[in-house]
């Protein structure tokens, strides 16, 4: 059954959700960027998203078929995650990219580790995948660019370059808003924090993770500056550019990959913050958020195993 | 010469596909992850591990029996270092066959593989040299099948081409190219092969159960005279290394009771 995993890794909380339900509340989050990238990036958005979603359902159909296993619909994980992949892609992506990254991230992630439950967040994967793949279409922001606030230059190639902009009351808005070059669908920080306040009511427990990997982040912005900005420009810019607020509440939060404990849940973003900071001072790619949560998710057992509470920690007491 | 030892098909059975040394015991994986990027070197990099193979193993079942496990491992890594690194020489001078800077690293490796200290040590030395030569054999073979497969497949969806020839094909998934994309694959191949394993399983046991029945074939008369001489230098090497043995315990026995 699809609930069985969201039973098995939200044991601590009670009392517990079913798939449904949780998946329920992220795809009506994941709607509102959807309804904006439309307004920003017109109905090219909806057919992407259709690409990524229906290959999704696809894969994990044909998947399940052939495994003898039943497929249900609502266990809504697979249109979550065709939607997640589309919303970090730009606008005017080919509709192989999306495909692809749906197919692999039901195929090769989701489905061969354990279904909803999987350890490694697919969404995250999916994109990583194509980011490797298709290094060019997936980083480059040419539909209406001559709408958007810097032309086709996004946030994320400005601070690479060691640039920044000087915020003001006037293109503030915009950069907030998301009307910059960037993934079709999250770019807006005021959207993001939206949706934050939402999961607030919701599932407050899983915005300890995102508290620890956007307080690192903002820390590492404002120790370890990429531009010669001032600490509030960068710390902005950089959390407005890329994925970054978007892997924050629907990345980082995801129920199978985020430990049982408060604690280790912090420490898990501050890890992913960590991870995301370095990469992108030092990596090759404008946007690593997603190669930092896929190697969060893979330490995760490790951290969990040595922090306090942890497995280790409790067998060295036990043995004490 | 004939004697009951197992077939070919069922060795290769057993060795190759059941217990696969790359997709059921995972080892031999540093070459295939890290150099096994198109046909050509998947077939350079088989040739050179099934010779490394069947050389090993046959030397160590004919004249290693008696030698401490210390001592037989490091002589296995010395045969392969003293097969492969000439053998790269030759390739690199003779046939002006342009390697890779993987492949050159990665090749004289194998004389280190794991999958040729695996099987002398738990098949080669405690076999005759026909069951050795068997196994060392069908487990190349089952390595090179795998090897063959994930460079071809690297091959045609990471580069658009097969053996160097562009196959002019409208996506490339760089990304088989790289490591992970080799461990993905690796997965999805050790999943078909479980899949199939039950039924490969029966077979297995109709062909064991068979075996009884059928004779081995003959042998010629000069494979008769190698074979015999070897068990000949072997059986002669057994009852020295016997003597040696039983003289030695005789002199640790006697300063024990001395002590």
């Amino acid at each position: 059954m699809p609930d069985s995993a969201t039973k098995r890794t939200e044991g601590a909380q009670k009392p517990y959700v079913t798939a449904l339900q949780l998946f329920g509340d992220y795809l009506l989050m994941l709607l509102v960027p959807t309804v904006l990238a439309v307004y920003y990036y017109g109905t090219r958005v909806l057919a992407v998203a259709g690409v990524s979603v229906g290959v999704a359902v696809l894969t994990e159909a044909i998947f399940s078929a052939v495994l003898g296993r039943s497929y249900y619909l609502r266990d809504l994980t697979s249109l979550y995650t065709g939607l997640c992949i589309a919303l970090m892609l730009p606008a005017g992506v080919p509709f192989y990219v999306p495909a692809l990254a749906a197919a692999f991230a039901v195929a090769a992630v989701k489905m061969p580790l354990g279904g909803s439950g999987a350890p490694i967040m697919p969404a995250a994967a999916g994109f990583a995948f194509v980011a490797v793949c298709f290094r060019a279409e997936v980083f480059t922001y040419t539909l209406r660019a001559e709408q958007k606030l810097l032309g086709a230059q996004s946030l994320g190639a400005l601070l690479g370059g060691g640039n920044a902009m000087r915020l003001n009351a006037a293109n503030l808005l915009d950069v907030l808003g998301g009307n910059v070059a960037g993934p079709m669908g999250t770019g807006c920080g005021l959207l993001m924090l939206a949706c934050g306040v939402y999961l607030l009511m919701r599932r407050p427990r899983a915005l300890l993770a995102t508290a620890g990997f956007l307080g690192a982040c903002m820390l590492w912005a404002a120790i370890l500056p990429r531009s010669n900005g001032g600490v509030l420009t960068n710390i902005v810019l950089e959390l407005c550019s890329g994925s970054l607020l978007f892997a924050s509440i629907f990345l980082v939060t995801d129920h199978a990959t985020l430990p049982a404990a408060r604690l280790h849940r912090v420490i898990y973003g501050v890890l992913c913050g960590v991870l995301c900071m370095a990469m992108r001072r030092s990596g090759v790619f404008e946007e690593p958020v997603c190669f930092a949560i896929v190697l969060g998710n893979a330490l995760r057992p490790v951290l969990e195993s040595i922090l306090p509470g942890g497995e280790r920690t409790q067998r060295k007491e036990a043995r004490a | 010469m004939k004697e009951q030892t197992p077939g070919f098909r069922v060795s290769f059975l057993k060795s190759a596909v059941l217990s696969n040394p790359v997709l059921v015991q995972m080892v031999g994986l540093c070459p295939a992850v890290a150099a096994m990027t198109n046909v050509r070197s998947a077939v350079l990099i088989s040739a050179v591990l099934c010779l490394d193979l069947i050389v090993t193993c046959v030397l160590a079942s004919a004249l290693m029996k008696r030698i401490p496990r210390a001592v037989r491992v490091a002589l296995y890594l010395g045969i392969g270092l003293a097969l492969i690194c000439p053998l790269l020489y030759f390739i690199e001078t003779y046939t002006l066959m342009n390697l890779g800077l993987s492949i050159k690293v990665y090749l004289p490796l194998l004389a280190v593989n794991a999958v040729t200290a695996l099987h002398c040590e738990k098949v080669a030395v405690k076999n005759p040299v026909r069951t050795a030569f068997s196994d060392a054999a069908a487990v190349g073979l089952g390595a090179s099948i795998v090897f063959l497969i994930i460079g071809t497949l690297r091959e045609v969806l990471g580069s658009g081409a097969f053996a160097g020839i562009d196959l002019d094909l409208p996506i490339s998934l760089k990304g088989l190219s790289l490591p992970f994309g080799c461990f993905i694959l690796l997965g999805f191949l050790a999943a078909a092969l479980q899949a199939f394993s039950p039924y490969l399983r029966q077979a297995q046991t109709r062909e064991t159960d068979a075996q009884p029945a059928q004779t081995q074939p003959a042998q010629t008369d000069a494979q008769d005279d190698l074979w015999s001489d070897i068990l000949e230098a072997e059986a002669v090497s057994n009852e020295r290394l016997a003597a040696l043995d039983e003289f030695t315990e005789r002199l640790i026995g006697g300063e024990e009771d001395a002590q």
